[in-house]
């Protein structure tokens, strides 16, 4: 059987391909889990997997945020920059002041678009390469959130913190908002949007020819990652009382190994924010099992570089064989 | 203006453009205060700077075949805190500094390995072998809590000087001419930049194009363990973090230098610049009452505003050539579309 080079030519093999992608990402994230819950019976318990998530779901949202610019061919090197300066206004400008809460958290969510949005006017609009242009504003957001909150520390609303710590009908909010991430990704998906998406991302110049916007559909991805991106910032500032305009470098580099590990292409086109979002909790349930065995920390940082080898050493050589076989 | 002048202008366009933006900033800070001009301040700027030149070194290279390296700061690190740890061991320190810079070049060659032979992303694979690094460092109980001790030859490395020059610049110097000079006289140059312009056409005019990547990443390895080195000989200790800031400054610098993230466009001199241009700015920080969220904001704009000059600079300047001689400089218009 011969197969096409792009998969973009032949659409109805494609879900076949992802599936088998979903297939792998989701059989690691099993055995980890399996692994965890063997350790530590315990862990069967929707609180107890609710606290889990909680430490997962900053980088859950950065992962998310990172695979929507990578599907489009791009990278966002800015995530961990907009991520603290939401997290900032979060901790000092929404907790300091009184009363209107809702109206100034409005005003971090915004942040995080606008910041995206800014982006993406590079990227989309004056063409600049994304590595150089989320190069350039990742060090200016990071600079926006040291001036905004120059040391740890800030007072989150009382009221975000309890929603995050909270419950809703008997689940606990972190599990419902990892839910909920994965269900608003599956509706864009299926729309227009979602489609074009892809389509940018698997080739630009046939998806310009057939029509599609796009520079718009950039603009607009660049816009929703950092949305995303700054909710995890606000998403943080809450779970954790306190604001860390520091926080976020550390996680640009693990949500693109998040993204990679998940099976999302990083030629853009193939892959999906669900997968990142298995990868990030089986990157958490690494820290997590090795904690609990009383390992050393290094042996969680080796894992979860280990894991990353080994999942792109593998399949780089599943395509080579696959290449040696079609020639 | 003669023909011979102008072609050098615009063949080093984007080069030139760094130096005197570097220059401009630093008449800014002369001006501004006159001690900034002073030795002992021209000094300080010319050994930080040095940091950022070896650290930014393999980067350049890599970028310039097309590739890019993250595992810069975990390899210094890796530099210093492998040097403390084989001087303690009774090695002596000019023989530990030439061991750790081996296997630098060592674990560059494993980031090497990954890109040209499995052809993984260099994202991906520097991200994976730099993570390693850092598990390594962790494990071996080689880390101290107070800080590890340098041996006193990579000290004297950093702090000694001929006359009024440090010696750590005088090295820059003499690594910036032969990197020049293998970038822009030797084969292995000309192969570099031909893969980074494309590895299709390089592969098909002969190029060794794996083995031409692999080099950048095992020289890479090594530069930026010597940059470690020269870095906890300045600091006096060393630690897990101590490459940290690197990882931005020595991409930033081969930007500012003029070169394209894409490879093929770029040179080792215009790097030099992009490190001085850095360091100035940041030296300059103190004087215009700028916090360290101040530099970065001002990093960040330097970075885009001079990308942006020198990419759609060198495409007003080429549209300016082409009508003087009429022959359309397309070469600009073709990258941005295969890209």
């Amino acid at each position: 059987m011969t197969m096409p080079a792009r998969p973009s030519v032949v659409p109805a093999w494609r879900p076949r391909r992802v599936a088998w992608g979903t297939l792998t990402t989701a059989l690691i994230l099993v055995a980890l889990a399996v692994t965890d819950v063997l350790l530590q019976p315990a862990l069967l318990d929707l609180v107890q997997i609710g606290l889990l998530l909680q430490t997962a779901l900053p980088l859950v949202f950065v992962a998310a945020a990172q695979t929507l610019v990578v599907l489009v061919r791009g990278i966002d090197l800015s995530v961990g920059g907009i991520f603290v300066v939401a997290n900032a206004i979060t901790a000092q400008w929404v907790g300091g002041a009184a009363g209107s809460h809702q109206l100034l958290l409005l005003v971090a969510i915004a942040s995080g678009l606008a910041m995206g949005a800014f982006n993406g006017a590079l990227v989309a609009g004056l063409r600049f390469e994304p590595f150089i242009a989320t190069l350039g504003t990742w060090t200016i957001f990071s600079g926006i959130a040291l001036m905004i909150l120059p040391t740890d520390g800030g007072t989150p609303p009382p009221i975000l913190t309890s929603i995050i710590l909270g419950e809703v009908f008997g689940i606990p909010s972190a599990i419902v908002i990892v839910a909920a991430i994965f269900g608003v990704w599956r509706a864009i998906r299926g729309t227009r949007f979602g489609g074009r998406i892809m389509a940018v991302g698997a080739d630009e110049e046939r998806a310009r020819l057939n029509g599609t916007p796009v520079r718009r559909v950039k603009l607009a991805v660049y816009a929703l990652a950092g949305l995303v991106a700054g909710l995890g910032g606000i998403y943080s500032a809450g779970a954790t009382v306190s604001g860390t305009p520091t926080a976020g470098d550390a996680y640009i580099l693990v949500s693109v190994a998040a993204v990679v590990i998940g099976g999302t292409s990083l030629l853009g086109g193939r892959g999906g924010v669900g997968l990142s979002i298995m990868a990030a909790l089986s990157l958490a349930l690494i820290s997590d099992i090795v904690s609990a065995v009383n390992f050393d920390v290094w042996v969680s940082v080796a894992a979860s570089s280990g894991l990353l080898l080994v999942v792109v050493v593998v399949r780089a050589l599943i395509e080579r064989g696959s290449e040696r076989s079609r020639a | 203006m003669s023909a011979r002048l102008s072609a050098v202008l615009r063949e080093h366009h984007a080069t030139l453009s760094a130096y005197a933006l570097c220059a401009v900033l630093f008449v800014v800070g002369v001006l501004h205060s006159s001690g900034f001009g002073s030795q002992s301040s021209i000094r300080q700027m010319l050994v930080f700077a040095s940091f950022v030149g070896f650290a930014a070194l393999g980067q350049t290279l890599v970028i310039l075949a097309g590739g890019l390296d993250l595992s810069v700061p975990w390899l210094m690190a890796f530099g210093g805190v492998q040097l403390s740890h084989w001087a303690s061991d009774g090695i002596p320190g000019g023989l530990a500094i030439v061991l750790v810079v081996a296997a630098g070049a060592l674990i560059g060659a494993v980031n090497g390995l990954g890109v040209a032979k499995l052809r993984i992303s260099p994202i991906v694979m520097t991200l994976a072998v730099g993570g390693l690094v850092q598990a390594y460092l962790l494990a071996v109980g080689l880390l101290k809590s107070e800080g590890n001790q340098v041996p006193q030859a990579a000290v004297d490395l950093a702090s000694n000087r001929i006359g009024p020059v440090p010696v750590v610049a005088l090295v820059w110097l003499v690594v910036a001419v032969a990197t020049g000079f293998l970038l822009a006289r030797t084969v292995v140059g000309r192969n570099i930049r031909a893969v980074g312009a494309s590895d299709v056409v390089a592969h098909l005019s002969g190029v060794n194009v794996g083995r031409t990547r692999f080099i950048t990443y095992v020289i890479s390895g090594g530069a930026s363990a010597f940059a470690g080195v020269v870095l906890s000989g300045y600091v006096g200790t060393t630690y897990l973090d101590i490459g940290a800031p690197y990882l931005f400054t020595s991409i930033a610098a081969v930007i500012v230098g003029g070169a394209s993230i894409l490879g093929g466009r770029g040179s080792y001199w215009g790097t030099v610049a992009g490190a001085l241009t850095l360091t100035v700015l940041s030296a300059m920080l103190p004087l215009f009452h700028l916090s360290d969220a101040g530099l970065k904001v001002v990093y960040g704009v330097v970075i885009l505003v001079g990308v942006w000059l020198s990419t759609s600079g060198g495409s007003a300047l080429a549209a300016l050539r082409a009508r003087g001689d009429g022959a359309p400089q397309r070469s600009q218009e073709v990258r941005s579309h295969a890209g």
